[in-house]
């Protein structure tokens, strides 16, 4: 066992963890923020995304004693103090761009972090910046529609979506 | 979940050595973790000591001078390399082949080193940084020795790395700033995935350089071609050096025909 | 249940709605199992079969009962259980002799899943191999070694299967209608082919988890990440002969499901490990790479049709023959070969039919529902030949399908009369048609082809599914009033993901008259608490807990109407409401609001009437029959949602590269309820086809191991996979027994996508590729006419693919 000291969506948190164990095990299993979800454990799909020191990491591919000392934010910070939704969470919601919620997590994380280096993203950078997220139902389109709406790329051709013949 | 083993992060290299002296084969070394914790968690490594090498900071350093070249210290991560000014005028075949290198957020974590020290057939990093003369130099309490990445790799992920040894930094020499290049690789999604086979090329003044991953046990470093070389030419001599497997991800028929491609390709770009 | 109210006078059913699971899910709020702990948990491990059949001559699970922290460690000799859905053919471990690479031979529960993990380690198995029977064509043949020695001591649901005890047939159906022989006799063409799919894994992001504690008096709690918590609890229950109200099952949000969380999984192992721990709750979560061989796949299947065409281009019979392989159980595959066979000619009138569908056991990982149940697979097969058909014809491929296509006054393959009301299979194909401009290159397209040196191909598929459920399939939906006169549905059909619960609250505030936000859909279905509904498949949810919705609305309203007649002093029939009260129409300012009767309308003196306001619907198929054993005639099909694709692609002709430049898709849905959730399901489904299309895949060597159980060498589509344009298109021909005049179309995308791009990829190259996935390197072969790869290790079609055989178009007049 080791101390870590760790800030976790501008919290403190001081701990005793396994060195064997994953930042992703540690946030889910000693620090109770379940938000973060596992879906492979090995670096392949995504959903375990979160923020280390202002970097996107698969956290199922750290150790948790790595993370001693940095700042993490998980699903959980992403919305405001009162409970409202961020930009990017209130547009997957306006664009069905969830479906059975297990990849969103990890998916709002990975768009939060190419809005934050690619203000403006086209589409096809939308596209290749969540590539590392794998989402088994929605077939993407809809979540790359929710994020050229929140910078208001989306074409006005495209908001209507279904068509009716 | 993953076995129970110690862990440290020691802050100087002098305690590297002497944590591997004392665990020898028992201890793997953290960089990146991307496969080594993939490794532990599957069984293929089941190390007792984890020494973790982030905390040396001279081991994240990437530098250039003019006389040495570029320096790939053990913890400069992919995502660095790809941010550096200088690797991205000087080393543009190095930032082609880094681009390809799984996701975003694996390229925060994965370290060039670990790539090379993985020595996997498919490994992203091998060909291009074969094909610019790389070497690798490698520390211990004894000291420090210089190997050509050629004969670093001898084998599917074997390497000539000691058990008292860490790779503190691949050298990458000046030799062929100024050239330009590309890395092409086969993949069975559009997504993120290895290199079912891959073709480096370097093409610098009068030369053109190629190396080739999962083709052969190990990447190759096809011996330099004159630039007005015929793909026929270079593909013969890619044809002669390969020796692809079958195995779920390819036929060896179309990893051989993909190379060949791939060559076809990459000259086309040298000469448009 | 349909009410022929005009598109424009709907206040919430086809309007855009919010999802009512959004918040949940966005902030990571949600609780799925694998969230779950519950207190004094303790966690499970499995130990698997390294071996594809073989003798199991001994468990030393000594070692591992000494390891500290360990609770449990329990072998197949110790569980004299079976379980299973329609055929009770397995055990909850594997008894005497494993059956398929991965399948759990003991299982572990201990404080922490490291120990578990250990103490799995350490559990020895002294096996003798056997000869595994890895294809199903060899399972077949008389010598074949038996999976299932004793299959005629089985039990197994006798009103819809055909087991054949002493072969490896799990189950035979059959269809008969006209005479094929005839038809064959005076076709102006015959042609036959051959088309296989490899097993191919869900993929839910959640893998297959589940809490169970089972205390020591006998009652069970089963917390799942499962689809169906009733079917769940009745095949329990059955296995451990346990009293149906012993058994409670709960199931949270759910990480997707595709089919994979359908019936019964680990759940029975998890209980007697928490059995054998005195009543502890225990977890098992399965790894990814678990979820590949430890939980069943979709069945592998080959596919031979023989087409007699007259020369006007019209199919006059056809024989075809399904080998299902469902691996080492029946489970859900002997269903998906009954439901395949009713449908296997896809959306197509065939006067003269016959169909020998069966369910064959190997010894692999067994098949089990996938979204589609089949008809992905046997319409790859359908829906190529069709165009390979129409190239042996010398017809355009759409051309013969217009000809073919099932219109009112058609009879299905089982005698269903096709009705104008049925759906149009030929409005989905216009769409899709004009949607890719089929038939001819645009200038732009032109352009591209010069620009890039590859050639476009276009091509399209059809499709038709019904629900595969006994005829009787029943659900029901309880509606309460809240005190504020809010209302909240309590119902057992649960949303994995589809967005059932934005549509049924949709339907219930349209019935009800009020604003979609004062219905709650409550999560977490609980069999203690949610009445019945039988399973949360076969795109049947919407149209019967749809209908059941309804039908609770109205029962609420009426209990309502009743209350406020008392308490306004008037006939029921002189009573309206809004969202908010009923009133007197020809004294509105006579009213009594729902927040005054939700719990018992109270008079100002205190006396009370009513109380609690509750509506309950129930809803049962109707007029649906079993099928005739010996011919399959009957009546099977809830509704049929018919629908097409259209598909653009460019191919590098020299390597077999591909780019998919757009889809267009439409479905006959009957009515939108939610857009954007038809339009979900739609690119989502089709995304999912796609990636069986293109990439998916269990390769397995010659002694049976599965080659790629993991994300390293199975992958799904990432978003840079889609294809550059999408375009999704939605029918209205109202079902007239559909909620609003909806039908179900959750699977429905996913069915077609494939044969769409086979015909995309033979349409520019010439390539006849009859075997999925379709990787780069098949589409080379196929070019190139090269020997097609149909597994890269064994060279025999144990795995992923098979070859193409020749086209077998002949001439009966020239004898050839």
């Amino acid at each position: 066992m080791r101390k870590i000291r760790l800030r976790i969506n501008g919290d403190l948190y001081e701990r005793d963890v396994r060195e064997s164990k994953t930042l992703l095990h540690f946030l889910r299993e000693d620090v109770g923020l379940t938000g973060t979800k596992e879906g492979c454990g090995a670096g392949e799909c995504g959903a375990c995304t979160v923020f280390m020191n202002g970097e996107t990491v698969n956290s199922c591919l750290v150790l948790a004693v790595e993370a001693d000392g940095a700042d993490l934010q998980t699903i959980e910070g992403e919305t405001a103090e009162d409970g409202s939704l961020s930009a990017v969470q209130q547009a997957f919601a306006r664009h069905h761009a969830v479906q059975c919620g297990f990849c969103t997590p990890g998916m709002i994380m990975t768009v939060k972090d190419l809005l934050q280096r690619k203000p403006k993203p086209t589409r096809e950078e939308v596209i290749h910046g969540i590539e590392s997220n794998f989402c088994r139902c929605t077939g993407y389109q809809q979540i790359v529609e929710a994020v050229l709406d929140v910078t208001g790329q989306l074409p006005d051709s495209e908001k209507e979506g279904l068509k009716y013949v | 979940m993953l076995h129970d083993f110690a862990y440290a992060a020691p802050t100087a290299k002098d305690e590297v050595f002497s944590l591997l002296a004392e665990h020898g084969t028992a201890a793997a070394v953290l960089s990146g973790g991307t496969d080594l914790l993939v490794n532990i968690r599957s069984g293929i490594a089941r190390p007792d000591y984890v020494i973790n090498l982030k905390g040396v900071s001279e081991l994240a350093e990437l530098s250039f001078d003019a006389g040495q070249g570029l320096s790939i210290g053990a913890c400069v991560t992919v995502t660095k390399l790809l941010a550096d000014a200088t690797v991205r005028q000087k080393y543009p075949l190095l930032v082609s082949a880094a681009s390809q290198l799984a996701t975003h957020q694996l390229r925060n974590r994965a370290t060039i080193v670990g790539n090379i020290v993985t020595a996997s057939p498919c490994g992203d990093m091998s060909s291009p940084l074969l094909c610019y003369g790389a070497e690798v130099e490698l520390a211990s309490a004894s000291g420090t020795r210089t190997v050509a990445l050629q004969e670093f790799i001898t084998g599917v992920k074997k390497t000539v790395i000691r058990p008292e040894e860490i790779v503190q930094r691949i050298i990458v020499p000046t030799t062929y700033v100024g050239g330009s290049g590309n890395y092409l690789k086969l993949k069975r999604i559009k997504g993120h995935d290895l290199g079912v086979v891959s073709v480096a090329m370097l093409t610098y003044a009068t030369k053109i350089r190629v190396a080739i991953g999962s083709a052969a046990p190990t990447p190759l470093l096809l011996s330099e071609f004159p630039i007005d070389a015929s793909a026929k030419t270079i593909k013969q001599a890619a044809r002669a050096a390969i020796s692809p497997i079958d195995d779920v991800r390819c036929t060896k028929e179309y990893r051989a025909f993909m190379v060949e491609e791939f060559i076809e390709r990459l000259l086309a770009e040298v000469h448009a | 249940m349909y009410e022929t109210i005009p598109a424009d006078e709907l206040k919430t059913v086809g309007r855009k709605s919010p999802r009512v699971d959004a918040y949940e899910k966005l902030t990571g709020h949600a609780p799925y199992v694998s969230d779950m702990v519950v207190s004094g948990m303790l966690y499970a491990a499995v130990k698997q079969s390294p071996h594809a059949r073989a003798r199991i001559r001994s468990i030393d699970t000594s070692r591992a009962r000494e390891l500290p922290g360990v609770r449990a460690v329990v072998t197949g000799a110790e569980l004299d259980y079976r379980v299973g859905l329609y055929v009770v053919d397995k055990g909850i471990l594997a008894r005497d002799e494993v059956r398929h690479f991965g399948e759990a031979v003991a299982a572990v529960a201990a404080d922490t899943l490291m120990i578990a993990q250990q103490a799995v380690r350490l559990i020895e198995v002294d096996y003798e191999l056997l000869d595994p029977v890895l294809h199903p064509l060899k399972a077949l043949e008389k010598d074949a070694p038996l999976v299932h020695p004793r299959l005629g001591d089985y039990s197994y649901m006798e009103a819809a299967f055909t087991p054949v005890p002493g072969t490896n047939i799990a189950n035979h159906t059959k269809i008969r209608k006209g005479d094929v022989e005839k038809a064959f006799a005076e076709a102006e063409w015959i042609i036959e082919r051959q088309y296989t799919n490899p097993s191919v894994q869900h993929v839910p992001m959640e893998t297959h988890v589940a809490i169970v504690r089972w205390q020591p008096n006998d009652e069970v709690t089963i917390w799942s990440s499962a689809q169906s918590p009733f079917t769940l609890r009745n095949l329990f229950c059955t296995a451990m002969k346990l009293p149906h109200r012993n058994v409670r099952v709960i199931v949270p949000y759910v990480g997707g499901g595709f089919g994979g969380k359908a019936g019964i999984g680990i759940e029975p192992l998890v209980a007697v490990l928490s059995r054998l721990s005195g009543g502890r709750a225990v977890k098992l979560t399965a790894s990814r790479e678990q979820e590949f061989s430890l939980l069943p796949c979709r069945s592998q299947l080959t596919y031979r049709i023989k087409t007699g065409v007259s020369a006007d281009g019209r199919i006059t019979g056809q024989h075809m023959t399904m080998y299902w392989d469902s691996g080492a159980y029946a489970d859900y595959a002997v269903n998906v070969t009954r439901a395949s066979a009713y449908s296997a000619a896809g959306p197509y009138e065939i006067p003269n039919a016959w169909v020998d569908a069966y369910t064959i056991y190997t010894n692999k990982p067994f098949g089990t529902a996938y979204r589609g149940f089949g008809h992905v697979e046997f319409h790859w097969g359908i829906e190529r030949h069709m165009d390979l058909v129409a190239k042996v014809i010398g017809m355009d491929p759409v051309e013969f399908r217009r000809r073919n296509t099932l219109k009112a006054g058609c009879r299905s393959l089982t005698g269903e009369l096709i009705r104008e009301n049925t759906g149009s299979v030929d409005k989905c194909l216009d769409a899709v048609c004009a949607s890719i401009n089929y038939g001819s290159l645009t200038k732009q397209e032109k352009e591209r082809q010069k620009r890039t040196g590859m050639k476009i191909g276009k091509g399209v598929a059809c499709f038709h599914k019904a629900p595969a459920m006994p005829p009787f399939t029943a659900t029901a939906v309880i509606l309460k009033m809240n005190e504020d006169g809010t209302v909240t549905a309590n119902l057992a059909l649960t949303d994995y993901g589809q967005g059932s619960y934005t549509a049924i609250g949709q339907i219930i505030a349209e019935r009800l008259g009020f604003a979609v936000e004062k219905v709650k859909v409550a999560f977490d279905c609980d069999t203690d608490r949610e009445p019945y509904d039988w399973q949360t498949v076969a795109s049947k949810g919407l149209i019967l807990s749809g209908n059941a919705a309804i039908l609770a609305a109205e029962d609420l309203l009426a209990r309502a109407y009743d209350v406020a007649s008392q308490a306004l002093r008037c006939n029921q029939i002189d009573l309206a409401h809004d969202g908010e009260k009923i009133y007197v129409k020809h004294h509105p300012e006579s009213a009594v609001t729902f927040r005054q009767m939700a719990v018992g309308f109270a008079y100002p003196n205190g006396n009370g009437i009513g109380g609690p306001l509750i509506g309950v619907g129930r809803y049962i198929a109707q007029g649906l029959s079993h099928l005739d054993k010996a011919t399959g005639q009957g009546n099977p099909a809830l509704d049929w949602t018919y629908g097409a694709h259209g598909m653009i692609v460019e191919v590098n002709e020299k390597t077999g590269e591909y780019n998919i430049l757009k889809v267009g898709s439409a479905f006959d849905v009957g009515k939108v309820v939610n857009p954007d959730s038809v339009r979900g399901q739609a690119i989502g489904g089709m995304m999912q086809g796609l990636g069986t299309a293109v990439c998916e895949g269990y390769i397995y060597d010659e002694a049976g191991h599965l080659l790629n159980p993991s994300f390293t060498d199975n992958k799904i589509p990432t978003s840079v996979d889609m294809p550059l344009e999408i375009e999704c298109m939605v029918v209205e021909t109202a079902q007239i027994d559909g909620p609003y005049g909806a039908r179900g179309v959750g699977e429905h995308p996913m069915i077609g996508v494939a044969a769409a791009l086979g015909n995309c990829l033979q349409q520019a190259t010439e390539a006849e590729i009859t075997h999925m996935p379709m990787r780069f390197e098949d589409v080379w072969r196929a070019i190139q006419k090269r020997e097609p790869v149909d597994n890269w290790i064994t060279k025999s079609p144990y795995g992923s693919c098979k070859s193409s055989p020749q086209v077998q178009g002949h001439h009966p007049e020239l004898g050839c």
